[in-house]
């Protein structure tokens, strides 16, 4: 019994996104049936933007998390739906408007910032230029200042919409949740690669690592 | 009010709870042949009809995102439960802040509880013999070592035998290798001298009696769907119903244990929750496992005349001595871990590796600022990535910025998390206690409780030593502290009861006076009642409860069906 419903679930992996194994054909199809239909949630319906608000956001997450030739920006990934759904969820659990005022107030003093225009109707560079301001918190102006803790909380929500979403999971990549047939541990190749640093350090990621021992 | 209802058979035991303990009682005793009734507070549940294996945040709301009624969000297994359940409240004294945790489901906590099973040593049934603080179990090591043998042969737990002290090993199969951080920690834990060995938990690494080994998703809080981890529906229960011996009834609310003009207990009275009647069932002898606090509280509430405090309660202390785990955490950031090729780094559900305490010998020549140990838990790599991920690093790691070169870093830093959480002994005081709150009544009628909690000195600079050795690795591996605690916030303890390993509150012992259960957790009081959860523990071991309650329970179960055949126990 074990050995088939082991069998089992290396058969249906990847057949259906979300799903519950059991030992019997029949058990197996009915989890797969309900586990997708589980699966598929409701379409999306905007709660909290309004539809100038919804443009500047998909905008912004796109400015965030731009497309490259591995992936997708965060607007196709979904991130402003999303942040939509976050605003409204947060306000739902938290009983306030907290979140959402932070982020409506965000995109007033954008829109201020781009006048005549707005935010999303400038070309990118003058774009940039504004979110340049309140991007990087030790350099904002003191004029600035107070738009910084939006821009932190909108860069938060697009960072984790899009590495929790299924075009993040794919860029990173996360190989996991899956059947594995067989544990082995660290990858030797990988583990070759840490003993290295381990004698020479490593320059390449955000922060240095500096050798530690052998 | 509907006139209460008795069914109208008298079953040989009743048990009320189905977790670790009640799942271990009806697995024993109805394979010896009893005729049982159990009772649980919450709906059915099965992990493989019930399991959400395999699915991910972006196809569920909110990204799955845990709420106040649902703490770990929506693919873990704790349909309803958690530190709050709607129109099941509890109180606090002043100055107490104690979170009673509760799962109202067929299995109880065993569904979704990190499956770490570690045996309690020889020095930690005895800690008033070495240190003068507690009390001593009124058992050794000795006599509950079979018992371990037997529980980890039925619910399977991996490790390896290292022989350290107090650390006791045990009936293992095969432990996974350990993932590349786990490597890393084990090479600076060897630098500082702190023992870092495979870690032992209740996931299958070979088949065990038609359970398939683990397919290694690391999402065993979810409940597994082929039942390759340990849990009470699974593992206990199933095999007890094909036995025909075994009625459960879920949706049942327990209010007391009944007695007879004997003074023996001759079953429970309970709210059944879906016609909210109050019902009876009749038994010749009655288990108790509705974990710690709730067999507590269901004693208290037992009030007779001839039980004026509460069945079983002549020693006055049902309620007291409640424990908790001390936890505290220190999460870190690895560079020696950015932008490595990819792989899959889910292993089982938890740790590969972890650390037991290491300074008992210092302890003994006094030269350690508290009394007891902790082990050291771990975490780290490539998680499964969910709501929160990354979402502070460029703030933190970038000086802020956006775009194409921040998207390649985050995506260089993946990986590189590390996080190390305590968990240590408490020692039990008299400040920690419940008792029923005369005031406040939960949505079934019934009195709810009130809790008084405090933590001691030796908990307190055990918390700060946690944070010290943590860090202290952290930076032996080249890493950054990226969040930790100290003395303004008592060094991170988590708020009592957080944990979730309550234990203690019908304590057993050697003393009618002094214990309200004996050795084998029977009533001094009334010799047909009986504890199986965590209820009659004595200390708190820094190893986590389950593993002993499975032990313990079994042990008790053993009794009970030797005395029923020694007609000791009225049947």
């Amino acid at each position: 019994m074990s050995d088939i419903s082991r069998r089992t679930i290396f058969q249906i992996m990847g057949a259906v996104p979300a799903i519950a194994v059991a030992g019997s054909a029949a058990e197996v199809h009915d989890h797969a049936h309900m586990a997708a239909s589980a699966a598929a949630t409701a379409p999306f319906k905007r709660q909290t933007f309004d539809d100038h608000q919804w443009q500047t956001i998909r905008v912004l997450c796109d400015l965030i998390i731009p497309a490259d030739s591995q992936s997708v920006g965060a607007a196709e990934a979904g991130v402003p739906e999303f942040i939509d759904d976050w605003l409204a969820f947060r306000a739902e659990q938290d009983g306030n408007l907290d979140l959402t005022a932070k982020i409506f107030g965000g995109l007033m003093w954008l829109d201020r910032q781009a006048l005549p225009s707005t935010f999303a109707g400038l070309p990118v560079d003058g774009q940039k230029k504004i979110l340049d301001r309140i991007a990087y918190p030790a350099k904002a102006a003191p004029e600035d200042h107070q738009y910084v803790p939006f821009f932190n909380e909108l860069r938060s929500l697009t960072v984790s919409g899009y590495f929790s979403s299924k075009v993040g999971v794919q860029y990173l990549p996360y190989l996991g949740n899956t059947a594995v047939e067989k544990w082995e541990g660290c990858d030797p190749k990988v583990w070759a690669i840490i003993e290295e640093r381990l004698k020479n350090g490593y320059k390449g990621g955000v922060i240095e690592a500096k050798p530690w021992g052998a | 009010m509907a006139q209460t209802q008795t069914t109208p058979k008298t079953y040989d035991v009743v048990i009320v709870g189905s977790g670790a303990g009640g799942g271990v009682a009806a697995h024993i005793l109805s394979l010896a042949g009893a005729k049982i009734c159990m009772l649980e507070a919450g709906d059915w549940f099965d992990g493989t009809k019930d399991s959400k294996m395999f699915g991910w945040p972006y196809q569920v709301p909110h990204r799955a995102a845990g709420t106040p009624d649902r703490p770990w969000g929506y693919f873990d297994a704790t349909t309803v439960g958690g530190w709050r359940v709607p129109g099941e409240p509890y109180t606090n004294a002043d100055g107490s802040n104690w979170r009673w945790w509760r799962a109202r489901m067929l299995g109880g906590r065993t569904n979704h509880y990190g499956r770490i099973s570690l045996r309690m040593g020889p020095y930690d049934f005895k800690p008033y013999s070495r240190d003068g603080k507690g009390f001593d179990w009124p058992i050794s090591y000795d006599d509950l070592a079979p018992y371990y043998d037997k529980a980890e042969g039925l619910i399977g737990v991996f490790g390896t035998h290292e022989g350290l002290e107090n650390t006791p090993d045990g009936n293992f199969q095969p432990a996974p290798a350990p993932r590349g951080y786990e490597r890393l920690i084990k090479a600076a834990s060897d630098k500082l001298n702190i023992p870092c060995i495979p870690s032992r938990l209740a996931i299958l690494t070979r088949p065990l009696n038609g359970r398939p080994a683990c397919h290694y998703c690391a999402q065993c809080g979810r409940s597994c769907g082929v039942n390759a981890n340990f849990n009470s529906p699974g593992v206990h229960i199933k095999p007890a119903l094909h036995t025909g011996n075994l009625e459960v009834r879920t949706g049942a609310m327990v209010r007391a244990v009944t007695v007879g003009s004997d003074g023996l207990a001759n079953g429970v009275s309970y709210i059944d929750k879906k016609t909210r009647t109050e019902q009876e069932v009749r038994a010749r002898i009655v288990v108790l496992a509705a974990s710690c606090c709730e067999t507590a509280r269901i004693m208290l509430n037992s009030k007779s005349a001839q039980f004026p405090n509460g069945v079983g309660n002549s020693s006055g202390l049902v309620g007291k001595y409640i424990m908790d785990t001390v936890g505290s955490a220190v999460s870190g950031f690895l560079p020696i871990m950015q932008d490595l090729p990819p792989q899959n780094e889910d292993g089982v559900g938890g740790m590969h590796m972890y650390m037991p305490w290491w300074n008992y010998k210092l302890q003994q020549a006094n030269k350690m600022p508290f009394a007891r140990g902790y082990h050291i838990e771990l975490g780290g790599g490539r998680p499964l990535p969910g709501i929160g991920i990354m979402s502070n690093y460029a703030e933190k790691w970038m000086g802020g910025g956006y775009g194409i070169e921040m998207k390649e870093n985050l995506k260089k830093m993946y990986g590189a998390g590390v996080h190390f959480a305590g968990r240590g002994e408490m020692i039990p005081n008299e400040d920690s206690y419940c008792e029923i709150d005369k005031d406040v009544v939960d949505q079934w009628g019934i009195p709810v409780l009130k809790f008084h909690f405090k933590w001691s000195q030796d908990e307190i600079l055990q918390a700060k030593h946690m944070q010290e050795t943590f860090q202290e690795i952290i930076h032996t591996m080249g890493g950054i502290v990226t969040s930790s605690a100290g003395a303004d916030k008592n060094w991170g303890i988590a708020p009592g009861g957080e944990i979730i390993h309550e234990v203690g509150a019908v304590k057993m012992g050697d003393n009618p006076k002094t214990s309200v259960l004996n050795q084998y957790c029977q009533s001094w009081d009334v010799k047909n009642l009986f504890v199986t959860d965590a209820a009659p523990f004595v200390s708190n071991a820094d190893k986590n409860p389950t593993l002993t309650i499975s032990a313990l329970g079994w042990r008790t179960s053993d009794y009970i069906v030797d005395q029923v055949k020694k007609f000791n126990v009225k049947v």
